[in-house]
């Protein structure tokens, strides 16, 4: 059981060593001309398989685990126990832990990333660093199977960072063409100050409660605490931060739509599957601590909201298929964090799950959009893409379905619990669900503004130089299988007026139960009753039929009614496009007054100081041999001047001495 | 009377010492030398050394400055290695020369004429053996500084095969008759004479 | 003689102290030579001097008087064996350089 864990975490890294390995080979192949195909492509190939091998045998590990928590009683299956840090009273266990939670992370990330992993064999096949691509993947896989394993909040953190390097290198996985390695250093950047807070924050729970392990933590007796309370709030707070930073709410979003610069599987892998929920992950492993504090969750609430609306609002305005997808992750993630702000763990988690399976089931679509396009990605330059590509329209399609909503698909019952949730709660809740509801409205009709641009409508390209095709069965397969699941996932937690209901919530019981209760005995606890249920669950259909339909119409003919609108309302259009131009300002208040300040430090500091000592330390030393030349002048009586008078201090000093 | 022949030939010692390191040509720098040598020879007899006096007369005297003249006949060395030309020696050389000279032989003379063992009484061992005794020397270099004794051997040895192979003529390439002296092969132009008158 | 050890070094002290002017302002080597052994015979002088101190001394026991001779006969023997290698070596540069001008000879130079 226990080595089963450890084989879990470790197989995607060990693959990440020998798809590492390949990669030199094949570099070396390249240079030494072999002809571009044999030994190299070998490597390369080999490279792929070994990829998505690992992450195969990590995901029937994964259902080992889930299968091993099915036996009643079972509530985690733990791994032995690795003494990390001693440091007197300061001591550090880390072991692996599959609990309820991390059983359902645990096979998303290995499902949805093998999947994924098999997809990009056919979108990195022609491209000379496909070996590095698959080492860097399978340890993300790693540095995330870590963050979710992890029995401590100091092992989850080295996932976290891990997951964040990881994120660098395979956004900036094309660094030749500038922009991705600029994207890949802001995506860094902007999380480290996520980091940062994160770190402040585990200081904080360090001091409270001694201990850095998550079930110690979580199982705290929050109760008796009382006097702490601002401590904890601050704690929580700070750990949400660190979220924010990770899962990309405001105001630490910036960096998610410049990822797009890195390859479509690693947007739908990382920036859309699994990365980004890590930060929705933590909450939820710590819900009690959150549950502690109503005002830290109402905090989530609101940002959660407020950068759903954003997201939505955005996407409206993107030509770039990528970006609105990366505005819609953006947007998504707002909704998991709404949730959890309702106390709606399970709601979030289950949000968390259909996401996954429908954007990454998007981001891949789009990717074979692009790859059949030859590397475009404006839809201005796409239309009536049905015809040419109908595999990959008929499963984004099921994508954009799930995504905006349409009744009966996974992202209906998933969006649909979270907003009843927060009704149900009342009070400032309400606006919230507003907030939510309406960002819905514009979901939908962002996403099929994306689809009748790219997929119906005439051709906005030239039939004679570009060439759109369907992609191979290696892309279309894993395209076929997320479908399945965006249509199919809504049975795993069904509402509560259905039958067969609840399935996540009463599997995650467990592991609420603590953040369940406190929220009860602080009086956030709402109920609906089944005819509330049921209108809500109309009013999201009818909302989502009818926007998605607007925006199918608007949109078929042409990207007309873009600047139509930009024309009408010039700043608005502006204000939008720019993500209500909070990037601008960043880049504005803070990005350029700190490179300003680093160039000139850089000048007067790095040039001016340290390299002016160092060159003048070689000029010194230039110097003092030039003058020290004269000495050597092979006039044998002034070096015996110099013997002598050598040998009158030596015995002047003898003799005073 | 002996202190006042220690500062006579010390004067003298000191007045020839001048004169080696201001002679014009290294002939007369060399006969200074020997006159300081003379000098110093009467100092080691009125300190009570008189083997030690004997063995600076025989060996630096005798030996070494002989060798001293030896090469700078052979190399004929006359004034060419100075910046100035002199006819022969300066007056100032001339004059230490002479008086100098004067001086050491007025005192090795009154030292002949005093009784030697009034002039060295002070300076004896208590059994009336000299400082320098002979046997007594003997007897200590084959004991305590027996070492020393043959460390010395050894650089001699050593010092005589160095000079010999450091003056060795080189294997001449041309036919024996051209070589007509020790150094004919290497000089280049005919040297002045610079043989003092 | 009862002249006073100080007078003796003293003497010992000009002449060594005259030897080392010779040895590093002429030009001419055979000079210089001479002035090296006109050092050493005033380092004689002070051996033979101290020496002579140390058994005139009423302190017993201080210093061997004997070791003043036989220094310097072996300071006798050391100078005769440098002056033979310097005078071979006076001949190897003549004969390389036909000079005996030492600011001639900078083949140590740099």
């Amino acid at each position: 059981m226990s080595t089963m864990l450890w084989l879990l975490l470790f197989a995607p890294l060990a693959g990440s060593i020998v798809c590492g390995a390949l990669h030199f080979a094949a570099l070396r192949a390249a240079r030494d001309g072999h002809a571009p195909g044999h030994a190299g492509s070998a490597a390369r190939k080999l490279a792929g398989v070994i990829g998505c091998a690992t992450v195969a045998a990590s995901f029937g590990l994964a259902l080992a685990a889930w299968g091993a928590l099915q036996a009643p009683g079972i509530l985690a299956v733990e791994s032995s126990t690795w003494h990390w840090i001693e440091a007197g009273s300061f001591t550090v266990d880390v072991s692996l832990v599959a609990d309820r939670l991390s059983s359902v992370m645990l096979l998303v990330v290995t499902g949805v990333g093998f999947l994924i992993h098999v997809y990009s064999l056919g979108y990195m096949a022609h491209d000379p660093g496909k070996a590095k691509f698959f080492a860097y993947l399978n340890l993300f896989v790693f540095a995330m199977l870590a963050l979710v394993l992890s029995s401590s909040l100091l092992g989850l953190f080295i996932g976290w960072e891990g997951v964040g390097l990881c994120s660098y290198l395979l956004i900036g996985f094309w660094y030749e063409k500038g922009w991705p390695a600029e994207a890949a250093q802001k995506a860094f950047v902007v999380n480290r100050v996520g980091d940062a807070c994160f770190l402040v924050g585990s200081f904080l729970l360090l001091r409270l409660f001694g201990t850095l392990d998550l079930s110690e933590i979580a199982g705290a007796n929050f109760h008796m605490l009382g006097a702490h309370s601002g401590e904890i709030a601050l704690a929580a707070l700070l750990l949400f931060g660190g979220a924010c930073g990770k899962s990309a709410q405001f105001p630490l979003f910036t960096w998610l739509p410049d990822a797009m610069a890195g390859p479509t599987p690693v947007s739908a892998l990382i920036h859309a599957a699994t990365m980004v929920t890590a930060g929705v992950y933590l909450v939820l492993r710590l819900n009690p601590l959150f549950a502690a504090v109503p005002a830290v969750l109402f905090t989530i609430g609101i940002v959660g909201a407020f950068t759903a609306l954003i997201g939505a609002s955005t996407a409206l305005r993107q030509n770039d298929i990528k970006k609105v997808l990366a505005y819609s992750t953006v947007s998504q993630l707002g909704y998991m964090f709404l949730g959890l702000s309702a106390g709606a763990w399970s709601a979030a988690l289950f949000h968390l799950v259909t996401h996954a399976f429908f954007k990454g089931l998007l981001f891949l679509g789009s990717g074979s959009v692009i790859h059949g396009m030859h590397d475009e990605q404006d839809m201005r330059k796409m239309g009536g893409l049905r015809r040419a590509m109908p595999r990959t329209f008929m499963t984004f399609v099921a994508g954009a379905a799930a995504l905006s909503g349409l009744p009966l698909l996974s992202g209906f019952f998933s969006k649909d619990e979270i907003l009843a949730r927060n009704f149900a709660l009342g009070g400032f809740h309400l606006g919230l669900w507003a907030v939510g509801l309406a960002t819905a409205a514009l979901t939908a009709f962002y996403t099929w503004r994306m689809v009748a641009l790219t997929f119906f409508g005439e051709e906005r390209f030239d039939r004679h130089h570009v060439r759109p095709h369907e992609s191979p069965a290696v892309m279309i397969v894993p395209l076929v299988v997320l479908a399945l699941l965006s249509i199919g996932g809504g049975l795993l937690n069904l509402p509560h007026v259905l039958p067969g209901s609840g399935l996540l919530e009463h599997w995650l019981a467990p592991v609420t139960r603590a953040g369940d209760e406190l929220l009860e005995r602080e009086g956030e606890h709402g109920h609906l009753s089944a005819a509330a249920e049921w209108s809500l669950l109309a009013l999201g259909a009818v909302l989502a039929l009818v926007f998605a339909r607007r925006g199918l119409r608007a949109y078929e003919p042409g990207p007309a009614r873009d600047e139509a609108l930009a024309r009408a309302r010039p700043k608005l259009a502006e204000f939008l496009d720019g993500a209500w131009q909070i990037d601008r300002s960043y880049h504005e208040r803070i990005v350029l007054p700190l490179r300003a300040a680093a160039a000139r430090l850089s000048a007067a500091f790095d040039l001016g100081a340290i390299d002016a000592a160092v060159d003048g330390a070689g000029r010194l030393a230039s110097a003092l041999a030039q003058r020290s030349r004269a000495l050597a002048d092979g006039q044998v009586k002034h070096y015996a001047l110099w013997m002598g008078m050598g040998a009158a201090s030596l015995s002047l000093l003898w003799v005073l001495s | 009377m002996a202190e006042a022949l220690f500062y006579l030939l010390g004067a003298a010692a000191v007045a020839f010492a001048i004169g080696v390191v201001r002679a014009r040509m290294p002939l007369f720098s060399i006969l200074n030398l020997l006159g300081s040598f003379f000098c110093l020879a009467g100092i080691y007899l009125l300190a009570g050394f008189p083997f030690l006096a004997a063995t600076q007369l025989l060996v630096y005297a005798g030996a070494i400055m002989v060798l001293f003249l030896f090469v700078i006949m052979l190399l004929n060395l006359g004034d060419e290695a100075e910046l100035e030309r002199h006819a022969g020696l300066s007056l100032s050389g001339r004059r230490l020369f002479v008086a100098g000279t004067s001086a050491a032989l007025l005192g090795l003379v009154g030292l002949a004429a005093a009784d030697a063992t009034t002039v060295f009484a002070a300076d004896t061992l208590p059994e009336g053996r000299a400082l320098d005794d002979l046997s007594m020397l003997a007897r200590l270099l084959f004991s305590r500084y027996m070492l020393p004794f043959e460390a010395a051997s050894l650089l001699l040895l050593a010092t005589m095969v160095a000079v010999i192979v450091l003056a060795k003529r080189e294997r001449q390439r041309t036919t024996p008759s051209s070589a007509s002296g020790p150094l004919t092969a290497a000089r280049q132009e005919p040297v002045e004479s610079g043989a003092p008158r | 003689m009862s002249v006073p050890t100080d007078h003796l070094l003293a003497l010992a002290a000009i002449l060594f102290a005259l030897g080392v002017l010779g040895f590093l302002v002429r030009k001419n080597v055979i000079i210089v030579l001479a002035s090296i052994e006109l050092m050493l015979n005033a380092a004689n002088l002070s051996f033979l001097a101290a020496s002579r101190h140390w058994s005139q001394s009423t302190l017993a026991g201080q210093g061997d008087p004997s070791a003043g001779p036989i220094f310097a006969i072996f300071v006798i023997l050391v100078a005769a064996a440098e002056a033979a290698v310097g005078l071979a070596l006076v001949i190897a540069l003549y004969r390389l350089k036909q000079s005996v001008a030492l600011d001639r000879v900078a083949e140590l130079k740099g």
